[in-house]
């Protein structure tokens, strides 16, 4: 009998000691979330999504804790474990935050990373249709600001921001969307068809003039940054030119870098020791029909009342390795202005238009510019 | 055996008298709470987000611990891991404070060594324009003068960002106002170089 209790009394505790032994948690559950936690924190959702890692972090800590201290930690089979089932809940739904933020910041990552690329493309299209239409078209602060915008969202997205990255990214887009259309408002004239029609007519008459009169006429266009010289309306050559650093615009006050667009005559002409550029011809700009225009723009309060309409315009020389732009007139190589000086005389016409075509760089460009606009 | 027992029943009742006064140490419990709130003020949730995290972790587990023990007879009510929570929150949080502190500092120095850096960049590019020789190329270099414009205005926006203490986008800018700066600076140099002493006209 006494054998019998003593072996019941050793089962006893070396179930008791077993039992004891298990601990309350088990120690993979806990790895396992804290790896959770350590991926959460590793793709910066302390960062990136604060009030989701909160609810998961807090939860995390404060079941720790309640395991760390409590004391009842050593449980009887029987007894049900209320720490275990909070903590593979909280495992369920961190692996769940985990996916669901990764989920995210791939979404994020992609489309900040296909929207970065797009503003790159449509910047650069920009800039490079700004260059070839004639450097420094006065494009406003936009371009500057896209660009900044631009540059930020890049180092946002470098630290792994995304979703500030596509913020920034989106303010440059409606940075340069203003642009776009600001740029299409200035320029729209080179893709009317009726505005072209009549920049058409009045360089046919140039050339019919010079062929009633046989005399010499020149023709500029702008967006063709050539010069064509006729003599008895013939075409005898033509020379590339640069103009204002604004030159597509039509010229309407003092400063404004644009070239004028018109018909004028060579009121004078200056040989090599009468201009510091080589050989000029000088334009009867302003003509009438420029006065005319530019009262209006006071009336109306387009431009102050203080300004000045401009002066001054000629078709100059320059050499070939100078000045790539003018403050509004027409500049030529000196070989060429040597030659287009000895084929003309005071009196010449001088027609200057924006383009001959409808089809010119600047009705494409516009169009691209509006296309780009419109997948954006 | 009479007296015995008076003494065991009086024995008894002085501790569940002691047992029933356990209270909540509520100044503690105050003093947590406020130092995970200067935590947080410190800016603890943005410049040492996991670590506070957790104190909020903490603070919940002793709140949890806290009506766990408010919840069963009075006799039996233990205060003790309560206390301990509240006093290793007050101090971990105290931590997290200083370091979010300096971090943020950090970041804030940072930050503002960027925007000088942009500022002397800007003020570059533009005293490059001031002092541009007079001559036919004053056009181009004239143009120019919008991008500066445009940089200058947004200076404004980083000092706005340092003021929101949002120190990340202030550095951000800067770096990219320092960046365009200099490329301007480049250009403006460029075109400089092909300048030659002119008369000017009138345009």
């Amino acid at each position: 009998m006494l054998r019998a209790v003593s072996i019941t009394i050793t089962i006893s505790l070396i179930c008791g000691s077993v039992i004891s032994c298990t601990p309350a948690v088990p120690p993979d559950l806990l790895t396992a979330i804290e790896d959770i936690d350590h991926q959460l924190i590793s793709i910066g959702a302390p960062h990136t999504a604060p009030d989701e890692y909160t609810a998961f972090a807090a939860r995390w800590a404060a079941l720790t804790v309640r395991v760390q201290t409590d004391d009842d930690l050593i449980r009887w089979p029987w007894e049900p474990n209320h720490f275990e089932d909070e903590l593979r809940r909280l495992l369920a739904e961190g692996t769940a935050t985990l996916a669901k933020i990764e989920e995210r910041h791939a979404l994020l990552r992609s489309s900040a990373e296909s929207m970065l690329a797009t503003l790159d493309d449509r910047l650069s299209t920009l800039s490079t249709h700004v260059s070839l239409l004639g450097n420094h078209i006065l494009l406003g602060k936009e371009v500057t600001q896209a660009d900044l915008l631009l540059k930020q969202a890049r180092s946002f997205f470098a630290q792994g921001d995304y979703a500030r990255s596509l913020s920034v990214a989106e303010q440059a887009a409606k940075t340069l969307n203003l642009q776009a259309e600001a740029l299409t408002q200035d320029l729209q004239r080179y893709a009317d068809s009726r505005q072209v029609a009549r920049w058409r007519l009045m360089v046919n008459q140039t050339i019919e003039w010079s062929r009633t009169h046989r005399s010499p006429a020149l023709i500029v266009s702008k967006v063709d940054r050539q010069l064509s010289l006729y003599e008895n309306g013939r075409k005898i050559s033509s020379y590339p030119v640069r103009l204002g650093y604004n030159g597509l615009k039509d010229k309407l006050v003092q400063g404004d870098g644009a070239t004028p667009e018109g018909r004028y005559r060579v009121t004078a002409m200056k040989g090599e020791r009468e201009t510091p550029f080589y050989r000029a011809l000088l334009l009867d700009y302003p003509n009438a029909e420029d006065q005319r225009r530019f009262l209006a723009a006071i009336r109306s309060g387009a431009i102050p009342q203080t300004a000045s309409i401009g002066g001054q315009i000629e078709i100059h020389g320059m050499d070939s390795t100078g000045a790539s732009q003018t403050l509004g007139c027409i500049m030529l190589d000196n070989q060429h202005m040597k030659t287009v000086f000895s084929r003309v005389t005071v009196g010449t016409p001088v027609t200057i238009v924006g383009a001959l075509t409808e089809r010119n760089h600047i009705a494409l460009a516009l169009t691209e510019l509006q296309k780009q606009r419109d997948a954006g | 055996m009479k007296s015995m027992m008076h003494i065991v029943v009086f024995v008894v009742l002085i501790i569940l008298t002691a047992a029933g006064c356990a209270k909540p140490p509520s100044d503690k419990i105050e003093a947590a709470e406020e130092a995970v709130k200067n935590a947080r003020e410190k800016g603890a949730n943005v410049y040492a987000p996991e670590e506070y995290a957790k104190l909020e972790g903490k603070l919940t587990a002793l709140k949890q611990e806290l009506a766990e023990q408010e919840s069963k007879f009075a006799p039996f009510q233990d205060y003790g891991k309560v206390e301990e929570l509240a006093t290793s929150t007050a101090q971990e949080a105290a931590i997290v404070a200083s370091a979010a502190s300096q971090k943020k500092e950090e970041a804030k120095a940072a930050a503002l060594q960027a925007q000088q850096v942009a500022q002397e960049a800007v003020a570059s590019a533009r005293d490059l324009l001031v002092n541009a020789p007079v001559g036919k190329d004053r056009a181009a270099i004239a143009s120019i003068k919008s991008d500066i414009e445009a940089l200058t205005a947004s200076l404004a926006q980083v000092q706005a960002s340092l003021d929101k203490e949002d120190y990340q986008a202030a550095q951000a800018q800067a770096k990219a106002i320092d960046e365009k700066s200099r490329a301007i600076s480049a250009e403006i140099q460029e075109a400089m170089a092909k300048v030659k002493p002119r008369k000017r006209a009138l345009k």
